[in-house]
C-alpha cells in the first residue's frame, strides 16, 4: 500500500474534495475556488482540520492528536503561500532566518549558505536582496524569499499555494526551478501544488 | 458591558503571559527586538524632550513664586514634590503614550489586519514571545530611564534658570533641593515608571492584537482605544500609587519623609 503523505477530505460546500498525496510524490491538485484551496492550506498548516473536514498527516489522523503532536506535525509542513506572507518590517534576511533564530536550528550560518546559493540560483545578488524590505520586493522576489525561508525549514511536505499567482508567463516559467531545488535538497520530499480552477 | 471584562481579562492574561515569558528575551530575535524598541522609545525620544523638560523646571519655579509669593525655599519643594515626583514620570509617560504606544498599537494591529500574525503563528513563533515580551520589556526600561532623564533636566533646568528669574543662587537651590531629597523620592519614582511603562506596552499590545475587525478601518479604532486607555490606566496608576505612598504604607511602617 502507498504510504500518504496526506489524505485531505473536506464534505462541506458544493463541491465534495477528497485529495490523497503519496509520499515523495509532486502532487497538482485544482480545488474548485480560493476558498477552498484556502481551507486546505490552512488546515495542513495548523495540521487541524476544521469541521466537516478530515485531515491525515504522514498516517497520523490529526484528529486524535494532542498540541504536542499537532506540533510536531507542523514541524514537518511547509507552504510558500500568502497564507504565510513575509513580515513587512522585516527585511528579507530577518524574514528568511527568524524561524531558525527562534528556534535555533539550524545555525544562522547554515541559513546564510542556503540563502546565498538559492538567490544565485535564481539570479539575484545576495546582498542586495537580503537588505531590501519586502515593500521593495516584487512578486516573484517575494515568493523566492518565502521559499528560501521554506528551504531553511526544510518540511517534508512542501504546499506550493497559487505560485504562479500575479506572475507575468516569462516569470512563471522559471517557477520549474522551485521543484529543481527543493527536490535537491529534500529527495523524499513531498511537493503539492494547489491552485483553483478559477485561475 | 461585556467589552470592558474582556479586556480586563484580556489585560491580565496577557500581563501573566508576560511575566512568565520574560526568559525568552534571551533568544536572538526577541533580543533585538528588544533593543529596537529600547532605542525607538528611550533613545531618539530623548533628544526631543530636552529643552522641554528643563523649561519645565524652570517655568514651575517662576510661576509658583509669582503667583504663590512663595519663598525659595517652597518654590524648591515644589520643584521636588510637583515635578520630580509627579511631573517627571506623567511627562515621561505622555511622550511613551503619544509615541510609543500610538506606534505599537498600530504596528500590531495591521500586522494583525494583514496576517502576519497568522504568518508568524504557521512559523511555529509564539506571538507573546516575538511581538509582546520585547516590547513590554523595552517599553518598561525605556519610560524608567526617560523619566530620570526628565528629572533630571528638569530639576537642572530649574536650578540653572531660576537665579535669573529669583533672588536666590544656584548653590543655594541646589543645596536645598538636596537636603529635602529622600531616597523614597527615588524608589516612588522608579516604581511608578516601571509600572507606567507596563501599562502602556500592555495596553497597547493587547489592542493592536485583538481589533475589533479585521480590516484597514480598525486600525485608527484600535490606536484611538490604546491611547484613551493608556492615559487612563497612567493616571489611575498614578492617583492610586501616591495614595499608597503618601498615605499610609503596610500600616503606617512606612512614610514618605516630607
Amino acid at each position: 500500500m502507498t504510504e500518504l503523505a496526506l489524505r485531505y477530505a473536506r464534505f462541506t460546500g458544493r463541491h465534495p474534495i477528497v485529495l490523497t498525496v503519496p509520499r515523495g510524490s509532486v502532487t497538482r491538485a485544482h480545488l474548485p475556488n480560493s476558498q477552498a484551496k484556502a481551507h486546505l492550506v490552512t488546515a495542513v498548516l495548523k495540521a487541524r482540520a476544521a469541521a466537516g473536514e478530515e485531515l491525515e498527516l504522514f498516517g497520523t489522523a490529526t484528529a486524535e492528536l494532542n498540541a504536542r503532536g499537532r506540533e510536531r506535525l507542523r514541524r514537518r509542513v511547509g507552504a510558500v503561500s500568502p497564507v504565510v506572507g513575509l513580515i513587512n518590517n522585516l527585511n528579507a534576511w530577518e524574514n528568511i532566518s527568524l524561524p531558525a533564530a527562534y528556534h535555533g536550528s539550524p545555525p544562522l550560518e547554515r541559513v546564510a549558505e542556503i540563502a546565498q546559493e538559492v538567490l544565485q540560483r535564481f539570479g539575484a545578488e545576495p546582498q542586495a536582496f537580503l537588505a531590501r524590505l519586502p515593500d521593495d520586493l516584487d512578486r516573484l522576489e517575494r515568493k523566492i524569499a518565502a521559499f528560501v525561508r521554506l528551504l531553511v525549514a526544510a518540511p517534508e511536505l512542501a504546499v506550493f499555494d497559487a505560485l504562479d499567482e500575479g506572475l507575468s508567463r516569462q516569470e512563471s516559467a522559471g517557477l520549474s526551478r522551485f521543484e529543481t531545488e527543493y527536490r535537491s535538497r529534500q529527495p523524499a520530499g513531498t511537493l503539492l501544488y494547489v491552485d483553483t480552477k478559477e485561475t | 458591558m461585556l467589552q470592558p471584562l474582556r479586556e480586563i481579562e484580556g489585560g491580565i492574561k496577557l500581563s501573566l503571559n508576560v511575566a512568565g515569558r520574560l526568559g525568552q528575551l534571551r533568544k536572538p530575535p526577541i533580543l533585538e527586538s528588544f533593543l529596537r524598541q529600547v532605542y525607538f522609545t528611550g533613545v531618539t525620544a530623548a533628544t526631543g524632550v530636552v529643552l522641554r523638560a528643563s523649561g519645565l523646571g524652570a517655568l514651575i519655579i517662576a510661576v509658583t513664586l509669582d503667583v504663590l509669593d512663595a519663598d525659595i525655599d517652597l518654590a524648591v519643594k515644589i520643584l521636588l514634590w510637583v515635578v520630580f515626583r509627579e511631573i517627571g514620570p506623567l511627562a515621561a509617560a505622555v511622550v511613551v503614550i503619544l509615541r510609543t504606544g500610538t506606534a505599537i498599537s498600530a504596528e500590531m494591529a495591521m500586522m494583525r489586519v494583514s496576517g502576519q500574525t497568522r504568518a508568524l503563528r504557521y512559523l511555529a513563533i509564539n506571538l507573546y514571545d516575538y511581538l509582546v515580551v520585547p516590547r513590554v520589556a523595552a517599553v518598561m526600561l525605556a519610560t524608567m530611564a526617560l523619566t530620570f532623564y526628565i528629572q533630571a533636566l528638569a530639576v537642572l533646568g530649574a536650578l540653572v534658570l531660576s537665579p535669573f528669574i529669583i533672588d536666590a543662587s544656584f548653590m543655594e537651590l541646589a543645596s536645598r533641593f538636596f537636603e529635602l531629597f529622600a531616597p523614597v523620592d527615588l524608589y516612588y519614582s522608579t516604581i511608578k515608571s516601571l509600572l507606567f511603562g507596563f501599562a502602556i506596552a500592555a495596553c497597547c499590545c493587547w489592542h493592536g492584537l485583538n481589533p475589533p475587525e479585521l480590516s484597514q478601518n480598525a486600525v485608527p479604532k484600535v490606536i484611538t482605544r490604546a491611547v484613551t486607555q493608556s492615559a487612563m490606566l497612567v493616571l489611575t496608576i498614578n492617583a492610586v500609587f501616591a495614595y499608597i505612598v503618601f498615605g499610609i504604607l503596610f500600616f503606617g511602617l512606612v512614610t514618605a519623609k516630607v
